[in-house]
């Protein structure tokens, strides 16, 4: 329970050509990661709308990892670069917000950087664990 | 609401030694979307694959959500033989319990069981939310259009045309040949160009199939893979056309070097193509011939190699040394390209035939000297330090392909990308002929420089890759996805709520979103052929008018409200 405990809930958007490949193969390689996180499938970066991540936050994630391929390297072209800078633009309404922009992780790695999978996810539970807790900015339980 | 079966797959212990299926069994069940939950031992082997589908067939389920390992590996096998008996791939959803839970969270039990839950949650609300895309049957026209009759464009038409498609073949100049028309002997097989190319010219005439328009230009193009309706500009006037793919073949042209070694200023400068001019006239009046390569390439402002102009110096400097009897040929270079065996071969023979060869450093370059007419070249040789003088009566330029303003000008008109020096891009790295339109293939120097017999290698490239997409009567749009399998769905605008802004124009990496103008106000419309289904239309979309069916924002809503919901 120590994960639910300190509330280190973690939503990942991962893109289904790239970093989707990726957690694949940490797993077959049985990299030991903390349970903390949650995966959506999406066909690109470019599908995380920025009120998506905004909805995570509200719905208890304490932070939110978009996962895409390389700059450069998209399989759709081109259009993780202009995901990329809506989600930069959404860090500086984070922060705006109180949210904290540190929140949003923006990462990005070919289908067989499996360790910088497993780098980037025990990295960033380690960076929201250390960060106040979210239930103040969550809804009161009914 | 169609309900939903669910396999859970305990890998022979793999998974449920850390997850608790029970626990998750029972939970499913009380959810009302699922019909069944069924925990198999391995889902993945013939007996209990054979009893998931007969389970699955006999219930007559449309959507499958499957608890098991991987959906690339074995999983993707067992929704392909679900798809084989019938149900839609599309509704077969997998979640990864092994790699994904089992494998990575092995010391938190617990915790991997709440992930598991949540995950099967999740992919559950994907399942109810899920819609379909309309799928559309694209009708293929079946004649090409291939532009430009160069080599590449000669043999890509030639190539079409003896696999049964009509050709619609058209070119600036009055004749097919391109730049190999000027070139009285094409390196490595010492032929003249025109003779390299006279049996394709000769097929083109020969074959019905085949229509070629001389001087012509393309006016316009409009439409999508498999319908492009091209207006043409020729000496008859306005031709109008429908095909349904098009080849790009317009080549490039070789850099004018202005400025550059006193070109313009000496007489006896001169550049490659002007040599050609003097072989065809006749021999060049010249006792010592000296070449420069690499002039206005491989430097800040034109990084590449140009590829073709070494081989290029080589063939020249050893026809002066052949032909004019006493001649010398020198060669100054910074490195000699030669790939391959047959090349390598040809820069050997050189040296046996007596060409010099002198390294030069790219800070220092040489230097032409003459009044009026060149007289002498001084070179600072890079391998042994010295600077010297080469007496010379004709220098030669040797001088990169650079991409040709009129190509850049069509690839706008067929909506394709161009890289910062103007060649037109392909589908890197896996797609050499293909563009980022669907439907539009390249070949040639339109693309890269390339040698003659390179450029013909890609035309017949293109011509099977535009046949391969010609051949089918009806195209689905659900098909076009350029990776094996099928696209995710494609994206639909909600006319009634799109206000015409255009964020999903100009984000859409396929120029598939196009706004329409209807009565006062102008809505988007998806060109479903050419949409991969990434989603950036969705994610720009102010309105929500712009969504994939199948993970519309009420799947995405849904799937992140489920994401932490807390297990008991």
């Amino acid at each position: 329970m120590t994960a639910d405990a300190k509330n280190v809930n973690i939503l990942v958007f991962a893109c289904r050509w790239c970093g989707l490949i990726g957690a694949d193969t940490a797993g077959r390689r049985r990299m030991e990661l903390p349970a903390s996180f949650r995966v959506i499938p999406v066909e690109c970066a470019g599908y995380v709308e920025p009120d998506a991540v905004i909805r995570a936050y509200a719905s208890g994630a304490a932070g939110v990892a978009v996962l895409g391929c390389h700059i450069g390297g998209c399989r759709f072209n081109d259009a993780n670069h202009p995901a990329l800078k809506r989600l930069e633009l959404l860090k500086t309404l984070l922060d705006t917000t109180g949210i904290g922009g540190n929140r949003l992780l923006l990462g990005f790695g070919t289908a067989h950087e499996y360790h910088q999978w497993a780098d980037t996810i025990r990295a960033f539970h380690e960076h929201v664990a250390g960060l106040p807790s979210m239930a103040s900015w969550l809804p009161a339980k009914q | 609401m169609t309900k939903t079966g669910v396999f859970l797959c305990n890998c022979y212990g793999e998974i449920g030694k850390v997850i608790d299926l029970e626990s998750i069994r029972k939970r499913l069940e009380a959810d009302p979307a699922v019909d069944f939950v069924s925990v198999r031992e391995s889902l993945c082997m013939p007996g209990d694959a054979a009893e998931a589908r007969a389970l699955v067939c006999g219930r007559g389920i449309g959507k499958v959500l499957l608890g098991a390992c991987s959906p690339y590996g074995r999983m993707e096998m067992v929704r392909l033989a679900l798809a084989k008996e019938g149900v839609d791939v599309r509704t077969v959803r997998a979640v990864d319990l092994r790699e994904g839970c089992a494998w990575v969270h092995g010391k938190d039990p617990a915790g991997a069981t709440r992930k598991a839950a949540n995950q099967l949650d999740m992919e559950l609300a994907f399942l109810q939310n899920m819609r379909d895309s309309k799928d559309v049957a694209v009708r293929i026209q079946q004649g090409a259009l291939v532009i430009g009759a160069g080599p590449a464009g000669l043999s890509a038409a030639c190539g079409l045309a003896r696999l049964g498609f009509p050709v619609h073949l058209i070119d600036r100049g009055t004749s097919p040949g391109g730049l190999l028309n000027m070139v009285t002997r094409v390196y490595p097989s010492d032929v003249p160009g025109p003779e390299k190319l006279a049996a394709l010219v000769a097929e083109t005439r020969s074959n019905p199939l085949i229509r070629f328009y001389g001087k012509t230009k393309v006016a316009s193009v409009r439409g999508y893979a498999g319908d492009f309706k091209v207006a043409l500009a020729g000496p008859e006037g306005k031709t109008t056309l429908r095909v349904g793919a098009v080849v790009l073949a317009t080549g490039a042209r070789l850099l004018f070097p202005q400025g550059l070694y006193g070109y313009g200023k000496l007489k006896g400068v001169i550049t490659q193509m002007e040599m050609e001019r003097q072989f065809a006239a006749g021999k060049p009046a010249c006792q010592s011939a000296v070449f420069i390569q690499c002039v206005g390439a491989r430097n800040a402002e034109r990084p590449y190699c140009s590829t073709i102009c070494c081989p290029l110096s080589l063939k020249n400097a050893m026809r002066i040394v052949d032909e004019i009897p006493g001649a010398k040929a020198t060669v100054l270079h910074r490195d000699i390209m030669t790939p391959g065996s047959v090349l390598e071969a040809y820069y050997r023979k050189a040296l046996r035939m007596g060409v010099q060869f002198i390294r030069f450093d790219a800070d220092r370059p040489p230097e032409a000297r003459g009044d009026g007419q060149v007289s002498a070249v001084d070179v600072f040789d890079a391998i042994n330090g010295t600077t010297r003088t080469i007496e010379t009566d004709l220098l030669v330029l040797s001088t990169p392909l650079v991409a040709d303003p009129e190509s850049a000008a069509l690839a706008r008109m067929l909506e394709i990308p161009v890289d910062r020096h103007g060649f037109i891009a392909e589908v890197y790295p896996v797609h050499p002929v293909e563009t980022r339109n669907d439907g539009v293939f390249i070949c040639g120097t339109a693309r890269w420089p390339v040698s003659s017999d390179q450029a013909v290698a890609q035309g017949e490239a293109a011509a099977v890759k535009a046949a391969s997409f010609l051949g089918r009567q009806t195209v689905p749009a659900l098909s076009m996805s350029r990776v094996p399998g099928t696209k995710l769905g494609h994206a639909e605008a909600d006319a009634s709520a799109c206000t015409g802004c255009g964020n999903c124009v100009a984000v859409c990496p396929y120029s598939a979103c196009k706004l329409q103008r209807t009565g006062n106000r102008s809505v988007s419309r998806v060109i479903k052929v050419r949409c991969k289904a990434c989603g950036s239309c969705a994610s720009v979309c102010p309105n929500g008018a712009m969504q994939i069916p199948e993970q519309n924002y009420r799947v995405t809503g849904e799937m992140i409200r489920r994401a932490f919901r807390e297990v008991p």
